[in-house]
């Protein structure tokens, strides 16, 4: 029978927050097949819900969605991503005839949010319009309601995370929800999960612009699968390799130090992101990296849902002013932004800072990547200490930086201008600031930097959602990515990197994948998905307006050379750059002067519908 | 910080030496220098029960959890509700899809992070089965709950139980409190099986966090409930006093 596939609840869970309105809608067996879930089914989604460009990220219109995917619930190893899909508050195109004209956002989320939607029996929630005072939604199995959260808003993530389990009085409810930063717009405002895991890159900010303080679900359901016999046999396959061997160099890794291992070696290799990404080493990486983290804080590894890996690291800030502090971190991205990027070698308080940012909700890639262009407009004299209210920004000053989170959150002073993102900074402080202003299309780069790695240069420039360092930096890896993303498992668990981290490659994927469905897939139809997302994303962003200009970096990376590390001298050449983006666009079959997709290729991947 | 090593009592748990060898070799393995590890015997060994020979008084085996090592990760709850209480099967293939909510081992999260497995301890005094209001049978002498089976482990008589709900409450008042009530019936449900002797929690909890242990009454978390657990935890790992 046609219409018989299994691994899905076939529902997608519509919660319009004006109207009160709560439903399910059916999902098209097409729309599965061609963008299975997650980021693309997501993807899929906003296409379809918003018809035109220039609709605020910010409006009721926007749909917010939480979307787990076909690996989700089962108990397969590292199955437990979630990704929140919606317009982006947080980029914007040069060309501004449209005024509220932004990408697409996506952010990729562990822990048990995603598989306890699907045990709650959805392959997805999609939130629309805007409550009329704070609300959450709270959702066992088929009983949906929305509640007043008036006594929550304001409240801060981890002493909110304790709040409403005593509220529910039942731990079983999987919440995710914003703090302050959310609440009060900041364009880059995340949506946390037990505390600590969080999608970023802006999506809390449409969270809050929906009044929305959180979700809890909880489900006793579970999706049927095609072939039992097949599936334990893939299980068993992925279950024996996503780790790589036992006692290998992935487990080791992950097990021992987590992605905080990299804060050593990109540093050693001039890769990191240091003195808002004027260098590439960090001459005091020693003073925050994991073995010191190890040494000072951590007391504790875990793991997200069925996870075989744990790469979070929990910890204790043991002495000083800051004594008390429990919580996890740094991983490597957060030990860059809050600690080598603004030049902070003092680890209690870069704790602190990193505590503060999820306690208050931001996206601590940008939160850094901003405090650090504040530093260097200090430094040069672009701004003045009153300008800061007081604040002595000087590299390193971790008190101040403390202070500059809170401000930003609450858009206190400065932190108000400071919320919108560095784009919005640069152009309202002017005097060439842009040139050191490190996003692209507004959404600030991640803690890798790419003087010496052009590969990553591209990554960053033609990522869907701006400066992404999750994009991938090759055509195939992007394709890659966007069908992993579009599962429901976290790409730890693959052979993202055949060399050093061996795990499950995409033949068994779509192996494991046609066991649950009952569709056939195979390693071609499965890349497919990733090609075809990542074209339906560029589609969306042509239409509302982004074009080759906004695929462009700051000048920073073609003009000032490392002064130091490994790298010493490294610079990007900007017509190197412009030949391998020509490259790029001629291999995607995309029209290397406006960036859009040929039509053939759309016509080839199923896009025709966006022509 | 008081000192975050593994106890003594660990000495052997669920390996990822098992991928190199069959899992008869593993169990074999793990039997010989097995020290005050009791194995029930998989791979269709032949199974005997526990006893303590030296007082002949019975001693049972239950799932012990090192606490230091779990990552609560749920593994174990995923694993153990797809071999108990698969929603879905499909004939002779274990069928993997169980929800969590349903598993005989419970993982319980707290904020700041510490994540407490627990299952059933198999209490000497099983607090659980005398609380049971039901008249035990003439013949039997069961009631109903009971034990039963090679490894005497907590059975419900579905038929003859009749939902009150005393066990539960016995299990939480003078023991860990795995039990529940099953909602749709009110009848005890996480009774936890050994998996016929081969528990899948332990073999493939992924960190090595879980063995099968002689209840010794000595352990360190002896039938604590979750909560005393995690204060236990939190004092230790992050000096507080929550
Ligand atoms: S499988 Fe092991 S590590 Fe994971 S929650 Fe269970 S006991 Fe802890
Ligand atoms: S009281 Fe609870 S823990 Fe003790 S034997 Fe009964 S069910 Fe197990
Ligand atoms: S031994 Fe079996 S029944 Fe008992 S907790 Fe482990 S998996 Fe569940």
């Amino acid at each position: 029978m046609k219409d018989n596939f299994f691994g899905y609840h076939k529902v997608l869970l519509d919660i319009n927050l004006t109207t009160k309105e709560i439903k399910t809608v059916p999902i098209p067996r097409e729309d599965i097949e061609n963008f299975l879930g997650g980021r693309g089914l997501g993807m899929k989604l906003i296409w379809d819900r918003l018809k035109k460009p220039g609709i605020g990220a910010l409006s009721p219109e926007n749909p917010l969605m939480f979307m787990p995917g076909p690996f989700s619930g089962f108990p397969i190893p590292s199955a437990s991503r979630v990704v929140v899909v919606t317009k982006s508050p947080c980029t914007s195109p040069e060309n501004k005839s449209l005024t509220s004209s932004s990408t697409v956002s996506y952010s990729n989320m562990g822990g048990f949010f995603g598989p306890e939607i699907r045990f709650a029996g959805y392959d997805g929630i999609l939130i629309s319009g805007k409550a009329k005072h704070p609300s959450y939604i709270v959702i066992e199995d088929n009983r949906v309601e929305i509640r007043d959260a008036r006594a929550y808003w304001g409240m801060k993530t981890d002493e909110f995370d304790k709040a409403i389990v005593k509220q529910l009085n039942n731990e079983r409810f999987q919440t995710c929800y914003i703090g302050p930063a959310g609440e009060n717009l900041v364009s880059y405002a995340c949506i946390l999960h037990t505390t600590a895991r969080a999608a970023g890159r802006g999506v809390g900010a449409v969270m809050g612009s929906k009044n929305l303080k959180a979700i809890a679900v909880k489900g006793t359901g579970m999706p049927h699968i095609a072939d039992h016999k097949k599936f334990s046999i893939a299980l068993k396959k992925v279950r024996d390799t996503s780790t790589g061997p036992v006692d290998g160099i992935k487990t080791d890794l992950f097990r021992k130090w987590g992605t905080a291992a990299f804060l050593q070696t990109l540093s050693d290799d001039g890769l990191m992101a240091v003195k808002n990404y004027r260098e590439g080493t960090y001459s005091e990486i020693e003073k925050i990296n994991a073995k010191t983290a190890r040494e000072k804080a951590w007391v504790r590894d875990f793991a997200c849902y069925c996870c075989p890996l744990a790469c979070k690291k929990s910890g204790a800030v043991k002495d000083g002013p800051h004594k008390t502090i429990v919580h996890d971190g740094p991983e490597y991205e957060t030990g860059t932004m809050f600690g080598a990027n603004l030049m902070i070698s003092d680890f209690n308080g870069m704790m602190k800072a990193i505590y503060d940012g999820d306690d208050l909700g931001m996206d601590i890639i940008s939160a850094g990547n901003v405090i650090g262009f504040f530093m260097e407009a200090y430094e040069k004299g672009l701004v003045t200490k009153t300008d800061l209210d007081g604040l002595d920004l000087i590299w390193g000053n971790v008190d101040s930086v403390i202070k500059f989170i809170s401000k930003i959150a609450y858009r206190d002073g400065i932190g108000d201008l400071a919320a919108n993102g560095v784009k919005a900074v640069s152009q309202k402080i002017g005097q060439g600031s842009d040139a050191f202003a490190i996003h692209v299309k507004g959404l600030e780069l991640a803690a890798h930097n790419i003087h010496a790695n052009p590969p990553r240069a591209l990554s960053y420039s033609v990522s869907n959602r701006g400066a992404c360092h999750l994009c991938g930096d090759t055509i195939s890896d992007q394709n890659f990515m966007a069908a992993v993303d579009s599962l429901g498992i976290c790409f730890f668990a693959t052979d993202f990197n055949k060399v050093l981290m061996p795990g499950v490659d995409k033949n068994l994927l779509g192996e494991l994948l046609t066991a649950i469905t009952g569709i056939d897939w195979d390693e071609d139809r499965f890349i497919k998905v990733g090609e075809r997302v990542f074209n339906l994303e560029k589609m969306f962003n042509f239409r509302e307006g982004f074009r080759r200009e906004d695929d462009n970096l700051p000048d920073r990376f073609f003009a000032e050379p490392y002064t130091k590390g490994e790298e010493k001298g490294a610079l990007l050449n900007k017509e190197d750059f412009n030949a391998m983006m020509d490259e790029f666009y001629v291999k995607r079959k995309w029209d290397p002067v406006t960036t859009k997709p040929t039509n053939k290729k759309l016509s080839e991947l199923g896009l025709g519908f966006t022509i | 910080m008081e000192d975050n090593k593994t106890p003594e009592v660990y000495r052997k748990s669920s390996t990822h030496e098992k991928r190199a060898l069959t899992r008869r070799e593993f169990i074999m393995k793990l039997a010989i220098g097995g020290g005050s590890l009791v194995l029930l015997a998989g791979c269709g060994a032949k199974v005997t029960s526990v006893f303590d020979t030296g007082s002949g008084k019975q001693i049972y085996s239950f799932i012990a959890v090192d606490y230091s090592k779990c990552t609560g990760c749920r593994t174990c709850e995923a694993v153990c509700t797809a071999y108990n209480n698969p929603l879905f099967r499909d004939g002779r293939y274990k069928s993997d899809l169980g929800n969590p909510v349903h598993a005989n081992i419970r993982v319980h999260s707290f904020n700041p992070d510490v994540d407490v497995p627990v299952t059933c301890a198999r209490c000497d005094d099983i607090p659980c089965v005398n609380s049971c209001p039901v008249k035990p049978d003439p013949v039997t002498n069961r009631r109903a709950l009971y034990q039963s089976g090679k490894y005497d482990l907590i059975t419900n008589d579905t038929d003859r139980c009749i939902g009150c709900g005393n066990c539960v409450s016995a299990c939480a008042d003078s023991s860990v409190g795995i039990l529940s009530q099953n909602p749709a019936t009110n009848k005890p449900m996480r009774m936890c099986t050994l998996c016929g002797g081969d528990p899948k929690c332990l073999e493939h909890c992924p960190y090595e966090a879980l063995s099968v242990l002689r209840v010794d009454t000595a352990y360190p978390y002896y039938r604590m409930s979750p909560e005393d657990i995690a204060e236990k935890l939190n004092k230790r790992w992050y000096n507080l006093n929550v």
